[in-house]
C-alpha cells in the first residue's frame, strides 16, 4: 500500500506533537513552554518568509507588516467580544491573506532590489498607520487592555499549558502545509522561477501569478505567527510591524539555512536561545549576535542546518565514491 | 582524528558534541530552581532599557533601586533574607519586556517585579502581571491611563512614578500665571512626533486654556524623535515670532534643540517652557544652558529643598559617580514601597504586600512635605514634589522651584477622569 506524502508528513507531525505534548508532563517549568511558544511564533514567521526568500527568490523586507497585521487584527477582533478564538483566528487569516494579496499585486511587478524596497515601503506604511491610527491601534502604546481569551472546546488559553499545546498544534499543521506546498508542483514551479525567471516565462508559467500566490501564502502564515505572539504577550505592539522584525526574519534564515526546509526554524531557535542566554548574562546582545553572524558567514558560509545536511550529503557521496571503484584506472580518467 | 592525521569528526563524536552543547544550553538556559517562598533570598525581577539610545533610562533607574536594596540588605534584610535584584535588558521592545517578565516569574521564581520600562513596555508588563497575578511596581511610565483607567488597572500593579496628567496641570497653571504676568499671548508648541509628544502637548494646551483662555495658538511643530537637526523648527519659530513656546522634547533631543537654538539666539526672543529640562543629565549636556528657561522639575536636588534630598543626591553621586535623574528617584521610591511592604507584612508574598500598599505613606526626600502616599483608589503615588522654576546657566541650574498645589491637581485630575469616563 502506498501512503501519500501528505499523510506521511501528517503522521510525523502527530508524533512530534506527542513528544512536545509530553514536555509539560515532564517538567513544571513554565518558562520552557513560553520558549516553545516564542519558537512557534518566530519559527512560523521565518519559515513563511523563506517561502519567498529561499523558494521563490523574492527578498521581502516587509514581511513583519503581515506578522503585525495578524497580531493586531486578531487582538482587535477579540477585544470586540463578539468572536470566539477559532472564529477570530479564521477571520484574521482571511484578512491577512487578502492584505498580502493586495500588496503582492503591486510588488511582484518589480524585480530584485526594487521589489525589496517596495516591500519595505509597504511595511513602513503599515507601521505608520499603526502609529497614527491611535483610536484603533493605541498608537505607540500598543493595543491596550489585554486580549480576552474565552474558553472554547475546553481549551483555556489563559492556562500556559493549553496555550503551549494550542500553539504547537497549529504550528505543526502550518509546517506540514508549508512543506506540502514546497514539495508540490506549485513549489517546484516557484523554485524554477527563483532559478531562472525568464526560462519559466518561456515555458508558459504565469510568473507574476505564482509570485502573488507565494506572497499571499507567506503573508497568511506570517499572520498566524503574529497571532501566536499576540496571544503570548496578550497585546499587539508597533514593534511587531517595524522593519527590524523583517530583519530578524532574514537573520533567522541566515542562521538556520535557506536551502533546507527546516533551516529557518533552526535559525529561529538559535536566535531565541541566544537572546535568552545573552539577556541573562550581558546587556551586549547586539555584540554577541554580530559575532555569531560573523562566525556563520565567515566560518560556515551558510546556515547551520544547510551546513549539517550538506556535510552529511557530501560524506555520503564521498563514501559512495570509495565504494564504487572506477573501472578506468585513475590516471586514465580524462580531465 | 583519522589514522592519516587528517582532521575529521566521527559521527559519534559529533553527536556527543551536539549533546554536550545541548546539555550546557539546557542547564544555562532553563535553570528551574525550585525554592520555598519564605526561605532564601527575596528575588525581584527588574526589566529595564539597558541598551540603545535611551540606555541612560535603564542605568540611572537601576542605580536608584540598587541604592535602596543595598541599604535594606546592609541593615540585615528580612530576618536575614536579602533582596536579590535580577536585572535584564528589554531593549525597549514590549514583546521582549513581556517575555523577560514571564521568565522572571516562571523561571527565576521572582517574588515581585520592579518594572523600569518606558510606557509601551510598561503596558506589556501590565498584561503579564495581570495574567500571572504577580506583584508589580511600575516606576517610569508617566502615561496616566496605566493606573487611571479602571479597564487597564489591576489590583497587583502599582505606580511609583509621576503622571502625565499631574504634570500637565502643573505646567498649565504655572505657564498661565507667567502668561498673565508677562502678557504672553501668542504661543507655539514643539513636541516629538509620537504619542507622548502629542498627548502631553494637548493636555498642556488644555490646562493653559483653562487658566488663561485668551491665548492665541500659532504653529504646532512635530520634529521626529531622535532628530539630529532642528534648523527647520528654529527657522519657523524665528519667522513666527511667538511670545512663548512650549516644548515637551526630552533628553538628547532637548539638549540638541537648545544647543542649536543658542546659535540663533532663540532663547532671548521668547519665553520657553520646557517640561523636561530640569534633569541634571540634560542640563549638564547643554554646553551653554540659557538662563531664564522655564522648566518642570524632573530631578533637582534643590526641590524639595530639604536636607534628606540633598543627602540622597550626594550619596547617589558617591556610589555611582554620576548625577541622578528623574528616573532614579522614581525607581528608588518604587523599591522603597516594596521594601516597606516586605517589612510591614514580614513576608515576600506578593499578595500580602499588595494588600498593604494601597494608602501606604512613606517618608521620602522626594515628597513635597517629606512623605509620599500610594493613593488607594488608583494605586499611584501622590504628594510627590512637582513644580516649575527658571534655569540659570551655572550650578545648581534651577535654584528655585515653585511647587504646584496638590489641591489644584486633585480637583482638575478628578474633572479629567470624569471627562475620560474613568470615574
Amino acid at each position: 500500500m502506498q501512503i501519500n506524502t501528505f499523510t506521511r508528513y501528517s503522521v510525523v507531525a502527530l508524533l512530534v506533537f506527542v513528544v512536545l505534548a509530553a514536555i509539560p508532563r515532564i517538567t513544571d517549568d513554565i518558562s520552557i513552554l513560553d520558549t516553545g511558544i516564542m519558537i512557534c511564533a518566530n519559527g512560523l514567521f521565518a519559515l513563511s518568509l523563506n517561502l519567498l526568500v529561499g523558494r521563490t527568490g523574492l527578498l521581502s523586507f516587509g514581511h513583519g507588516g503581515f506578522y503585525a497585521a495578524g497580531a493586531y487584527s486578531f487582538g482587535l477582533l477579540m477585544q470586540t467580544g463578539m468572536f470566539s478564538i477559532p472564529a477570530a483566528f479564521a477571520l484574521t487569516i482571511v484578512f491577512v491573506a487578502a492584505l498580502s494579496a493586495l500588496v503582492a499585486l503591486v510588488c511582484v511587478r518589480l524585480n530584485e532590489t526594487y521589489f525589496t524596497f517596495i516591500t519595505l515601503a509597504f511595511q513602513m506604511l503599515f507601521y505608520n498607520i499603526i502609529l497614527s491610527w491611535t483610536s484603533l491601534t493605541g498608537g505607540d502604546q500598543g493595543l491596550l487592555g489585554g486580549i480576552p481569551k474565552p474558553v472554547f472546546l475546553g481549551i483555556d488559553l489563559v492556562n500556559p499549558v493549553h496555550l503551549y499545546l494550542f500553539c504547537c498544534g497549529i504550528f505543526l499543521v502550518c509546517v506540514v502545509l508549508l512543506y506540502q506546498i514546497t514539495q508540490s508542483p506549485f513549489g517546484y514551479t516557484l523554485r524554477m522561477i527563483r532559478d531562472n525567471t525568464e526560462r519559466a516565462r518561456f515555458l508558459g508559467v504565469a510568473v507574476n501569478r505564482y509570485k502573488v500566490a507565494s506572497f499571499t501564502l507567506a503573508g497568511a502564515f506570517a499572520g498566524i505567527g503574529g497571532m501566536f505572539m499576540a496571544l503570548f504577550v496578550s497585546g499587539a505592539y508597533p514593534s511587531f510591524g517595524y522593519w527590524t522584525m523583517s530583519g530578524d526574519g532574514i537573520f533567522m534564515i541566515m542562521l538556520g539555512g535557506m536551502n533546507t526546509f527546516l533551516g529557518p526554524l533552526v535559525g529561529a531557535i538559535i536566535l531565541i536561545v541566544l537572546n535568552d542566554l545573552t539577556t541573562i548574562y550581558t546587556d551586549h546582545y547586539g555584540l554577541v549576535l554580530g559575532c555569531v553572524i560573523l562566525v556563520f558567514v565567515l566560518g560556515l558560509r551558510r546556515g547551520l542546518l544547510d551546513f549539517i545536511v550538506e556535510g552529511i550529503r557530501d560524506r555520503r557521496a564521498s563514501k559512495m565514491d570509495q565504494t564504487i571503484q572506477p573501472t578506468v584506472p585513475k590516471e586514465e580518467i580524462p580531465r | 582524528m583519522g589514522k592519516t592525521g587528517k582532521r575529521s569528526i566521527h559521527r559519534r563524536a559529533f553527536v556527543k558534541g551536539i549533546g554536550g552543547v545541548a546539555m550546557v544550553a539546557a542547564v544555562a538556559g532553563f535553570p528551574a530552581i525550585v525554592r520555598a517562598r519564605n526561605t532564601g533570598p527575596i528575588r525581584i525581577g527588574v526589566s529595564a532599557i539597558m541598551s540603545g539610545r535611551v540606555a541612560q533610562m535603564g542605568s540611572s533607574s537601576t542605580n536608584g533601586a540598587i541604592m535602596r536594596v543595598d541599604a535594606f540588605n546592609t541593615s540585615g534584610g528580612l530576618n536575614g533574607r536579602m533582596i536579590e535584584l535580577i536585572i535584564r535588558d528589554s531593549k525597549g521592545r514590549p514583546d521582549e519586556a513581556a517575555r523577560i517578565n514571564r521568565d522572571f516569574i516562571n523561571r527565576d521564581d521572582c517574588d515581585m517585579i520592579l518594572s523600569l520600562e518606558a510606557s509601551t513596555g510598561a503596558f506589556a508588563v501590565q498584561e503579564v502581571v495581570r495574567e500571572l497575578g504577580t506583584l508589580c511596581m511600575h516606576c517610569l511610565s508617566e502615561t496616566s491611563s496605566l493606573t487611571a483607567d479602571p479597564k487597564l488597572r489591576t489590583p497587583n500593579a502599582f505606580r511609583s512614578g509621576r503622571q502625565g496628567a499631574h504634570d500637565a496641570i502643573s505646567a498649565g497653571s504655572y505657564a498661565a500665571s507667567i502668561a498673565k504676568e508677562k502678557s504672553l499671548k501668542k504661543w507655539m508648541t514643539v513636541g516629538p512626533n509620537y504619542a507622548y509628544g502629542h498627548d502631553t502637548t494637548e493636555q498642556f494646551l488644555n490646562y493653559l486654556n483653562h487658566f488663561s483662555p485668551d491665548i492665541e495658538l500659532g504653529s504646532q511643530l512635530w520634529p521626529k524623535i531622535f532628530q539630529p537637526d532642528y534648523t527647520d523648527v528654529i527657522n519657523k519659530i524665528l519667522q513666527e515670532k511667538p511670545d512663548a513656546v512650549f516644548t515637551c522634547l526630552w533628553g538628547g533631543d532637548l539638549s540638541s534643540f537648545i544647543e542649536q537654538g543658542n546659535l540663533y539666539g532663540l532663547f532671548d526672543q521668547a519665553q520657553y517652557f520646557c517640561i523636561a529640562l530640569a534633569d541634571y543629565t540634560t542640563m549638564a549636556a547643554v554646553k551653554h544652558l540659557p538662563s531664564g528657561i522655564h522648566s518642570g522639575n524632573r530631578y533637582v536636588s534643590t526641590f524639595p529643598g530639604s536636607a534628606p534630598n540633598a543627602a540622597w543626591e550626594a550619596e547617589y553621586v558617591r556610589q555611582f559617580n554620576s548625577r541622578p535623574t528623574n528616573w532614579s528617584w522614581e525607581a528608588a521610591l518604587g523599591m522603597q514601597f516594596l521594601i516597606e511592604g516586605i517589612r510591614k507584612t514580614g513576608s515576600s508574598d506578593g499578595n500580602e504586600i499588595a494588600g498593604v500598599l494601597p494608602g501606604m505613606i512613606v517618608n521620602s526626600p522626594f515628597g513635597v512635605d517629606g512623605t509620599i502616599t500610594m493613593r488607594a483608589e488608583d494605586q499611584t503615588i501622590v504628594e510627590y514634589g512637582t513644580g516649575w522654576g527658571v534655569t540659570q546657566s551655572t550650578e545648581p541650574f534651577m535654584p528655585n522651584v515653585t511647587p504646584t498645589d496638590w489641591k489644584l491637581i486633585y480637583e482638575l485630575e478628578a474633572a479629567w477622569k470624569k471627562e475620560q469616563g474613568y470615574i
